[in-house]
């Protein structure tokens, strides 16, 4: 007597599926219970972003926290709490120094099950320069103009392999500072100025006078974010920043100084060009949508293989295709071609510089931060206290200044 | 059944490398550790120190003397890409020639008369007692600078980081300028970032 089947096979390929799909969330559950739940912790924001970012710091896993001695840095040093950005930078940068050779985190960002942000956080090329950037303005402060100079070339090197030829290692402020730390050291400052003028882009250079004592560093506005895009988010892109204040007057007893950016941080973060890891995280997704492809294939196979009339069934086939289809499907929803997004969330659009002559005593004065249509966006007033000969004098004047 | 376990077994933790860290270990200052860059490491600092100090006592005004020559430290100068503490150079190259040629040399201690300049005033105004006239000065002045420089040339391609340094350290005589005693140690290192940082 034939074997009387009472549902449509469209309809039977479908309930394999969902009792696949029913066997693919409980074996997800029971893989997701391997996983390390990291512990819920918490703090109580104060308000204040450097003992907030310390308490965040703290709770950070071990790859997030050089990001977070970044974040943490940048708010010190606008405050002028010195001591923390200190701390704060050289941990970043003995961060930095670490990613060397084999390293068993950066082996599993490249894994295909999990993701690239399983890694310590180093930052793209242009956050690493900017770890220097900043270090280098606590070395002026310190009076050690030799290793400010260092902090250039390393920055400078890092921003080296960019994929155009044109954007290597073209940021202006670096090779600006190490031609005036040159000159104030006494060696061979022309070659570094004559690579700032060449990559100032329209952007206006101050006189480089090695005999200004006061430096003042200027920020503007909010820097570039980072994005995924992408059919599995495999995508690395840039949103770039934006700035309200384009230029900013500075006004220190009768005398007035317009100062302007050097450096676009963003222009720096999207013309690095491809990423090895780029290359890497494209694999993930070609294995992720293949794996899926042939797990529903194989799926669809063992259904309609299911179903066949008893004396045409292959039960072996069967258990096969479903066992080869479900593990696919395992493997597609397991793969994680997810692109990085941390980011340094408050570094500048803009970076500028200008270097004063001023007498060593307390000074009272304006910053004022202008828009591209000259009016002003904000103004603040500030005291610069000038150290005497030979020490210089650090100034940090941020649009995101509190 | 066998592929299930298959995967399941990747779960576990033991394919996770260092998955229990490293314990500390105590290491010798010129042995490379597991943790290393292309910068200037402890292991550079003790090789080069020791290097120059054999070398600066092998110098006829040194070794010939007829009594141990004054010596000032005058601060390294970093003209490399790495940001350094440039003493530990010369701190460390001043205790090796102490320790190991106790009395060959004398070094002054400049980076502190500031302190030592305050005790001397104390005692001339009587507020300490002195085992000499406290208004003879008898702060003693350098036969000879030690001093030096760190340089370096870098290179960053797809194929990976170098960095060579060259560590140079001249003594010059304080009274006629000349250059008594150079040496020079070279340094070169490579390495390559893993493909996830690059």
């Amino acid at each position: 007597m034939p074997e009387v089947c009472t549902t449509s096979p469209a309809a039977r390929v479908v309930a394999l599926r969902g009792a696949s799909s029913a066997a693919l969330v409980a074996l997800a559950l029971v893989l997701g219970g391997c996983a390390t739940e990291p512990a819920v912790l918490s703090y109580v924001p104060t308000g204040d972003p450097v003992v907030d970012g310390n308490a965040r710091l703290a709770l950070a896993p071990p790859q997030d926290k050089p990001l977070w001695e970044c974040r943490v840095a940048l708010e010190a040093l606008r405050r002028g709490n010195w001591d923390e950005a200190r701390a704060k930078l050289d941990a970043a940068i003995l961060a930095q120094g670490g990613i060397m050779g084999p390293s068993a985190d950066a082996a599993r960002a490249r894994s295909l099950f999990r993701r690239e942000n399983t890694k310590l956080f180093v930052g793209e090329p242009y956050e690493r320069v900017l770890v220097y950037f900043y270090r280098a303005i606590l070395y002026w402060m310190d009076s050690e103009p030799d290793n400010a100079r260092a902090c250039y070339l390393t920055a400078q090197l890092l921003d080296g392999s960019a994929e155009g030829e044109s954007y290597r290692s073209d940021w202006v402020l670096p090779d600006f500072l190490d031609a005036l730390a040159s000159a104030r050291l006494k060696m061979d400052w022309a070659d570094a100025l004559l690579r700032a003028q060449q990559n100032s882009r329209g952007s206006t250079l101050p006189p480089l006078d090695p005999t200004a004592n006061v430096l003042v560093f200027l920020e503007f506005g909010r820097g570039p974010r980072k994005y995924a895009g992408g059919e599995y988010g495999e995508m690395l892109f840039f949103q770039p920043g934006s700035a309200l204040a384009r230029t900013a007057v500075l006004r220190v007893g009768e005398q007035t100084w317009r100062l302007g950016a050097q450096d676009d941080v963003s222009f720096q973060a999207t013309t690095r060009g491809g990423r090895v890891m780029d290359h890497i995280l494209a694999n993930k997704a070609v294995f992720k949508e293949t794996t899926d492809f042939v797990g529903d294939a194989a799926l669809i196979g063992a259904g309609i293989s299911a179903y066949q009339p008893r004396r045409h069934r292959d039960d072996g086939l069967t258990a096969g295709l479903a066992a080869v289809g479900l593990l696919s499907k395992i493997a597609s929803a397991a793969t994680t071609p997810d692109a990085d997004t941390r980011y340094w969330d408050n570094v500048p659009q803009a970076l500028g510089f200008a270097a004063l002559k001023l007498p060593p005593g307390e000074h009272q004065g304006t910053i004022e931060f202008r828009a591209a249509d000259g009016h002003p966006v904000a103004v603040r007033p500030l005291t610069i206290t000038v150290k005497p000969a030979p020490a210089d004098t650090v100034v940090v004047l941020s649009e995101l200044s509190p | 059944m066998t592929g299930a376990l298959v995967w399941l077994a990747g779960c576990a933790s033991s394919g996770v490398e260092n998955a229990g860290g490293h314990p500390v270990v105590e290491m010798n200052a010129d042995e490379k550790g597991f943790v290393q860059g292309t910068g200037i490491e402890s292991q550079d600092l003790v090789s080069v120190s020791d290097k120059m100090a054999r070398s600066i006592l092998s110098v006829p005004q040194i070794a010939q003397a007829a009594r141990p020559p004054v010596i000032v430290l005058d601060p390294v100068q970093n003209k490399t890409r790495f940001p350094i503490n440039k003493d530990i150079f010369l701190t460390r190259l001043r205790t090796r020639l102490n320790t190991q040629a106790a009395g060959k040399v004398q070094f002054l201690a400049r980076d502190r008369m500031e302190a030592l300049q305050r005790e001397r005033e104390m005692k001339a105004a009587g507020q300490v007692t002195a085992a000499s006239d406290p208004n003879v000065v008898e702060f003693k002045g350098a036969d000879y600078f030690l001093t030096g420089a760190l340089e370096s040339i870098s290179t960053r391609t797809s194929q990976g980081q170098s960095d060579y340094v060259l560590y140079s350290f001249q003594l010059i005589d304080a009274r006629t300028s000349v250059i008594v005693w150079e040496d020079a140690a070279e340094i070169k290192k490579q390495g390559l970032e893993d493909a996830a940082y690059r």
